[in-house]
C-alpha cells in the first residue's frame, strides 16, 4: 500500500528496513531518462505510457480498418484475399476494443482518478505499473501472429466451432486468446487498484456524490471489468484448451453445444460495451459543465443512471443472440430488457442537453466534440432501439446496419469522447495547449468523415449486405439511389477522410510540442480538483491534500454567489489557490519508490503464453520468471537507500519514499 | 401480393396509423420503395417477413422522430445559448420532476413498443399450423435441401438438392436447419429474418412466399473463409409448376447414350464420384455409384449433382449456370411467366461455360476454401471444399458436354 496518509495524520517517519536485502535494490528514483519510465510507479507516467501505446495501437487499427474499406470500395475487391481480410476484421476490431479504448480508458483514469480525488497515487502503484507492462505485452504477443503465420481469422466474437484447430488451423487463434488473457490479467488488476482508491484514497470531505463524473463512471466501468474479465477468461481457458490439449468444451461430436461460447462470450461482451462508452460519458460530463459555465444538470442522476447502466447491463447478453435460435420466452425477455436499458441512456443524453441549456458556451475543440458525441451517440441509441426490437434485428443482425450502429456508438460515442478528453487535459498532462486551429480541422474532418463512412452503413445493411465478407458482388447490389456501390464508395472515401482527420490529432501533437504555447495554470476555468495543481502535477499531485466541501470544489473556491443579486463574482484565480497549498505544504509527503520487478512479472506472461503454443519447457521457463518477479517484488526493500541516490540524498529529504 | 394472410391486428393498427400520420417522414419513405437491392429488408414478400415489416416501420418511425427531437434541442441551445458575453450564469443543478418526465416517457414509449415486439415474437415463433417440411443443412460454404416424404406434394422419395431452395407458394414452409461443421444463419431478407444452423442442434425457421419468382439470400454467420460466397436463392413456383419440378426430380436417371456426353460420364465416374452423388448413376459393371464425401471432405457431403441443370446455380450459388442474359430473364420474368421459364432449366445455349469450365479447372482459385494447403494436415487429408483435380482439357470439355445432361 502506498500513501493513505492524510495531512491530518501525525508527522511520525514510517518504519523502513535499513538495508537492502542482498542484490536485491529498488532503483533510484530519477526525473528523466528511460529508467524514470521502465521501472516507474508513478500514476502519471503510467497514464502516459497507456495512452502513448494505445493511439500506437489505434493507428494500427485505423490502418486496418482503412485496408477493409479500401477492400469493400468496389464489388469484387482484389486489395485483400479472403485469408487476409478475415484476419483484418478479427484484429482491427479486437486492436481497437481492447488495445485502443480499453487501454485509453486506463490513461485517463490512471491519470486522473488519483487527481479527481485529491489523492497522490493509487492504491497499489507496483500493481499499476504491472498492469500496462502485461498490457503493452499481451498487445504486442496479440500481433506477433501477423508475422508468425497468420493473424487470428475468427471474428473478434470468435464462435466456436470456427475457433477450433480445424477450422482455423493456423496458430493466429492461439495468439488471440493467449494475448487477450494477458491484457485480461492487466485489466483485472487495474480494476482492483482504482476501486480501491476510490474507496479509500479520497480526498476528506469527498463524499462519494461529491466526487467528479468521470470518476464516478471510471469506477462503475472498473467494477464491471472486475466481474466481466473473470467471464471472458474462462471462456478463453476453455478455448485455449480445446485448441492446444485436445479438450472437447465445442465440439458437437463430443456432445458440447457451441452456443455455449456465444453465452459466455456475450455474458463478457455486453458489458464490455458499457465498460467502453462509459468513460466517454464521464468524459464529457466534465467538458461539458466547464465549457458551458454550469454545473451538470442532475448530477445524482447522471451517476445513478450509469450505475443502472451498470447493472441492467449484465441481463442484455443475448441480444447478440436473437438469430440463434434461443425460443420465444428468452427472446422476448431480452429484447424487452434491451429496451430497459435505453431509458437510463436516455437520461444521461437529457441531462447533457440541460447542462448547454442556460449555459454561456464556449465552443473550444474539446467541447466541440463533446456536442458531438451526444448528436451521434444519440444516432447510435436509437438504432440500437431499433434492433432491441427482436423481430427487426433478426433482419438487421450481421448486417452492415448493426456495424453502422455500433460505429455511431463507439467511435462517435466512445472515440469522441476520448478525444474531447484529450483536448481538455492534454495541457495539465503535457502543460501545454494543443493548437485549437488544428484541433478544428481534426474535428471536422473527424465528423465528416465519421458520418461518411458509418452513415452510408445503415443503407448498405437495410438493404442486406451482411458483415465480415470479404467481397460484395454487383449481383446483388441492387439499382438507384440506395445501390450498394454507390454507398460503399462514399463509405471508403469516408474513411480516408476520418483517417486524414485523426492525422491531424498526430500533426496537432507534433506541432504542440515543439512550439506550442505554455498553459496557464487554468486554461479552460475548470471546476474539479485536478486542476487545483500545476500543469503538469508535480510527482506528489498536490502540496497539501485539499479538504473538499462541493462538488465543484475548484469552481466554489474561485467563484462566490452573491446571496442577493444572485450574481457569480470571481473571488480569487488558481494562482492564489496554489499558492495558499504550496504554504500549507504538508509536513511529510510518502512518496512509491520505483521497482524493478512489476516489468519482470509482466515479461514471464508473454513467455507462458509463446510456451504454451510451441513448447511446454518455454512456458516453464516463463512460469520461473514469473516466481522470481513475485519473490523480488515481495522481498525488495520498501525504499532505495539513500546513499544509493547519486548525489547521495539528505536524510531530511521532504518527500520520503516508501513501497 | 395476396391480401388474405391472417395479421395481428394490434400492429397493423400501428402500421396503418403511421400510414396515415407519417406519410411525409422521408427517410421512411425513400428507405421502403422498391426496385432496391434483392436483399433489401424494408421489401417483404411473405406474412412472416411483412410481420416484421409492420413492426419495424413504426419503430423507425418514432426513432427519427426522437432523433429529430434530440437533434433540434442541441441545435438549438448551440445558437442561443453561444457566449455572447453574457453573465456567468445561474448555477443550477438540475430539475426533478423535469428529469422524471423526461425519464417516464421514454419508458413509456419502450412500453409500448415493448408488448407489440413481443406479441410478433411469439407469432413468429408459431408453428403448428405448418404445410411442409424441409430439411436444411449448412456446410462449408453451400447449403443443402432434403425434401422429406411428403405425398400431399407428391414427394415420394427423398429429393436431394442444393444452390436453390425451391418451394410452392401460398405453403406455410418450415425449414429445420442445422448445419455439418460450423455455424451458419439462413437468411432470405424479403420471406424473414435469419436463422442460424447451429451443428447438434435443429433450429426451426418459417417461411412462405405470396408470389412467384427468385428471393436472394446471403449466409449472415461468419463461417471461415467464403463466407461472403455462401449465398442462397429461394425459388418460389406456383403450386401447379412446383408438382412439375417434383415430378422433374424424381424422374429417373438417363444415362447419356453416346458421344462426348457418355465419355464425360465416365470421367465424372472416374473423379467426380467420389464426393459426388448422382442418384440413378451406374458403373460400368451395372454397380450403383454411391458417392463417399465423407471420407474425402472435412464437414462429410458434396452437392448432390442430380438433375443439375435444374438448378441456375453451382458452388454454394456463388457462380450462375446461366449466362448474364439468360439470368436475367428468368429474375425479371412477371410472375405468370416465371414458373415456365424456370422449369425449362439450363439449356446449351445459356450455360454458363466461362465459370463452370473455370470451376472444373481449379475450383479453389475460384472460391477460397483453404488458406494454405500444407495446413490440411490437421484435418487428416480431407478438403475443405472442393479441391484441384488437375483435369485435363479434355477431361474437361467431356465433363461440361455430360453436366449439360442432368436434367
Amino acid at each position: 500500500m502506498a500513501i493513505i496518509e492524510r495531512p491530518s495524520a501525525p508527522a511520525t517517519v514510517p518504519a523502513i528496513p535499513s538495508a537492502s536485502l542482498g542484490a536485491l535494490k529498488r532503483p533510484v528514483t530519477t526525473q528523466h531518462g528511460w529508467r524514470s519510465w521502465l521501472f516507474t510507479v508513478d500514476h502519471k507516467k503510467l497514464g502516459i505510457m497507456y495512452g502513448a501505446t494505445a493511439l500506437f495501437f489505434f493507428v494500427v487499427g485505423g490502418l486496418e480498418a482503412v485496408l477493409i474499406r479500401l477492400q469493400l470500395a468496389l464489388p469484387d475487391g482484389r486489395v485483400l484475399n479472403a485469408d487476409l481480410y478475415n484476419q483484418m476484421f478479427t484484429m482491427h476490431a479486437t486492436t481497437m476494443v481492447f488495445l485502443f479504448v480499453m487501454p485509453m480508458v486506463s490513461a485517463f483514469a490512471n491519470y486522473f482518478i488519483p487527481l479527481q480525488v485529491g489523492a497522490r497515487d493509487v492504491a497499489f502503484p507496483r500493481i499499476n505499473a504491472f498492469g500496462f507492462w502485461a498490457f503493452l505485452f499481451g498487445g504486442i504477443f496479440l500481433n506477433l501472429a501477423w508475422f508468425l503465420g497468420g493473424a487470428a481469422d475468427g471474428g473478434w466474437f470468435m464462435y466456436a466451432p470456427n475457433s477450433g484447430p480445424v477450422f482455423s488451423p493456423s496458430h493466429g487463434v492461439d495468439f488471440w486468446a493467449l494475448g487477450l488473457q494477458i491484457t485480461g490479467i492487466a485489466s483485472l488488476t487495474g480494476a482492483v487498484n482504482l476501486i480501491v482508491t476510490v474507496l479509500n484514497m479520497r480526498a476528506p470531505g469527498m463524499s462519494l456524490m461529491k466526487m467528479p463524473v468521470f470518476t464516478w463512471m471510471a469506477t462503475v466501468v472498473q467494477f464491471l471489468l472486475l466481474f466481466a474479465m473473470p467471464v471472458i477468461t474462462v471462456a478463453l481457458f476453455l478455448l485455449m484448451f480445446q485448441r492446444n490439449f485436445g479438450a472437447t468444451f465445442f465440439d458437437v461430436a463430443a456432445g458440447a453445444d457451441p452456443l455455449l461460447w456465444q453465452h459466455l462470450f456475450w455474458i463478457f461482451g455486453h458489458p464490455e460495451v458499457y465498460i467502453l462508452i462509459l468513460p466517454s460519458f464521464g468524459i464529457i460530463s466534465e467538458v461539458l459543465p466547464v465549457f458551458s459555465r454550469k454545473p451538470l444538470f442532475g448530477y445524482p442522476f447522471v451517476v445513478f443512471s450509469g450505475a443502472a447502466i451498470g447493472f441492467v447491463g449484465w441481463g442484455v447478453w443475448a441480444h447478440h443472440m436473437f438469430a440463434s435460435g434461443l425460443g420465444p420466452v428468452s427472446v422476448a425477455v431480452f429484447s424487452v430488457a434491451t429496451m430497459a436499458i435505453a431509458v437510463p441512456t436516455g437520461v444521461k443524453v437529457v441531462n447533457w442537453t440541460m447542462t448547454l441549456w442556460g449555459g454561456k458556451l464556449q465552443f473550444t475543440v474539446a467541447m466541440k466534440f463533446a456536442i458531438a458525441l451526444i448528436v451521434l451517440f444519440t444516432v447510435g441509441g436509437l438504432s440500437g432501439v431499433t434492433h432491441a426490437v427482436a423481430p427487426s434485428d433478426t433482419q438487421q443482425t450481421d448486417t452492415y446496419y448493426i456495424v453502422a450502429h455500433f460505429h455511431y456508438v463507439l467511435f462517435g460515442g466512445a472515440i469522441f469522447g476520448i478525444f474531447s478528453g484529450m483536448y481538455y487535459w492534454w495541457p495539465k498532462m503535457f502543460g501545454k495547449l494543443l493548437s485549437e486551429r488544428i484541433g478544428n480541422w481534426n474535428f471536422w474532418l473527424m465528423a465528416i468523415g465519421m458520418n461518411l463512412t458509418f452513415g452510408p452503413m445503415h443503407i448498405l445493411g437495410l438493404q442486406g449486405q451482411p458483415r465480415r465478407m470479404y467481397i460484395w458482388t454487383e449481383a446483388r447490389a441492387g439499382e438507384g439511389f440506395f445501390n450498394l456501390a454507390f454507398w460503399n464508395l462514399v463509405a471508403s472515401i469516408g474513411s480516408i477522410i476520418l483517417a486524414v482527420g485523426v492525422l491531424f490529432f498526430f500533426i496537432n501533437v507534433l506541432v504542440t510540442a515543439r512550439r506550442g504555447a505554455q498553459a496557464p495554470l487554468d486554461p479552460w476555468d475548470a471546476r474539479s480538483l485536478e486542476w487545483m495543481t500545476s500543469n503538469p502535477p508535480k510527482e506528489h499531485n498536490f502540496d497539501s491534500i485539499p479538504t473538499v466541501g462541493h462538488l465543484d470544489e475548484f469552481f466554489h473556491r474561485k467563484y462566490a454567489e452573491d446571496h442577493q443579486s444572485g450574481e457569480i463574482r470571481k473571488v480569487q484565480g488558481a494562482e492564489e489557490i496554489l499558492a495558499e497549498m504550496e504554504r500549507n505544504k504538508d509536513a511529510h509527503i510518502h512518496m512509491p519508490s520505483p521497482s524493478y520487478w512489476p516489468i519482470v512479472l509482466a515479461l514471464g506472461l508473454p513467455v507462458i503464453a509463446f510456451g504454451l503454443i510451441y513448447s511446454i519447457p518455454v512456458a516453464i521457463v516463463g512460469g520461473l520468471i514469473v516466481v522470481l518477479g513475485c519473490f523480488g517484488w515481495a522481498i525488495e526493500p520498501s525504499t532505495a537507500r539513500d546513499e544509493d541516490v547519486d548525489p547521495p540524498a539528505a536524510p531530511s529529504t521532504e518527500v520520503v519514499r516508501h513501497g | 401480393m395476396t391480401s388474405a394472410r391472417p395479421r395481428p391486428t394490434a400492429v397493423n393498427r400501428l402500421g396503418s396509423m403511421r400510414r396515415r400520420v407519417l406519410p411525409a417522414l422521408a427517410l421512411v419513405a425513400l428507405a421502403g420503395c422498391a426496385s432496391n437491392a434483392p436483399q433489401d429488408t424494408w421489401d417483404p414478400a411473405g406474412p412472416n417477413a411483412q410481420m416484421i415489416d409492420d413492426l419495424q416501420r413504426p419503430v423507425f418511425a418514432v426513432a427519427g422522430i426522437v432523433g429529430l427531437i434530440v437533434a433540434a434541442a442541441v441545435g438549438w441551445a448551440i445558437f442561443r445559448f453561444r457566449d455572447r458575453g453574457q453573465a456567468i450564469p445561474k448555477q443550477t443543478h438540475g430539475k426533478p420532476v423535469l428529469e422524471i418526465t423526461l425519464t417516464i416517457i421514454p419508458a413509456l414509449i419502450l412500453a409500448v413498443i415493448g408488448v407489440f415486439t413481443v406479441r410478433t415474437v411469439f407469432d413468429l415463433s408459431k408453428t403448428d399450423d405448418t404445410e411442409m417440411v424441409i430439411n436444411v443443412t449448412g456446410q462449408q460454404w453451400w447449403w443443402e435441401y432434403d425434401y422429406p416424404v411428403q405425398e400431399e406434394f407428391g414427394i415420394t422419395q427423398p429429393i436431394i438438392t442444393s444452390g436453390q431452395l425451391v418451394i410452392p407458394v401460398g405453403t406455410k414452409v418450415m425449414l429445420r436447419q442445422t448445419s455439418r461443421d460450423v455455424i451458419h444463419s439462413y437468411w432470405i431478407p424479403r420471406l424473414n429474418g435469419k436463422r442460424d444452423a447451429v451443428p447438434g442442434r435443429v433450429h426451426l425457421n418459417r417461411i412462405e412466399a405470396d408470389e412467384p419468382g427468385i428471393y436472394a439470400g446471403q449466409c449472415t454467420e461468419f463461417c471461415g473463409l467464403s463466407h461472403a460466397n455462401m449465398r442462397m436463392e429461394a425459388v418460389a413456383l406456383s403450386k401447379e409448376d412446383f408438382a412439375a419440378w417434383v415430378a422433374q426430380q424424381l424422374a429417373p436417371y438417363e444415362s447419356p447414350a453416346d458421344g462426348l456426353a457418355k465419355e464425360g460420364e465416365a470421367v465424372f465416374l472416374n473423379q467426380c464420384v467420389r464426393c459426388h452423388q448422382v442418384n440413378g448413376l451406374e458403373r460400368a459393371d451395372g454397380s450403383p455409384a454411391i458417392a463417399a464425401p465423407d471420407e474425402n471432405v472435412v464437414s462429410g457431403a458434396a452437392p448432390n449433382l442430380s438433375k443439375l441443370m435444374s438448378r441456375n446455380t453451382f458452388a454454394g450459388a456463388m457462380f450462375d449456370l446461366l449466362t448474364p442474359a439468360c439470368r436475367r430473364d428468368v429474375w425479371e420474368a412477371s410472375p405468370a411467366d416465371f414458373g415456365s421459364k424456370y422449369l425449362a432449366g439450363v439449356s446449351e445455349d445459356c450455360l454458363n461455360q466461362t465459370d463452370l469450365r473455370g470451376w472444373l479447372r481449379n475450383a479453389p482459385e475460384m472460391k477460397p476454401m483453404y488458406a494454405n494447403p500444407a495446413l490440411l494436415a490437421g484435418t487428416g487429408g480431407k478438403y475443405r471444399g472442393m479441391p484441384y483435380l488437375a483435369l485435363t482439357e479434355s477431361d474437361i470439355e467431356k465433363l461440361v458436354a455430360y453436366l449439360v445432361t442432368l436434367k
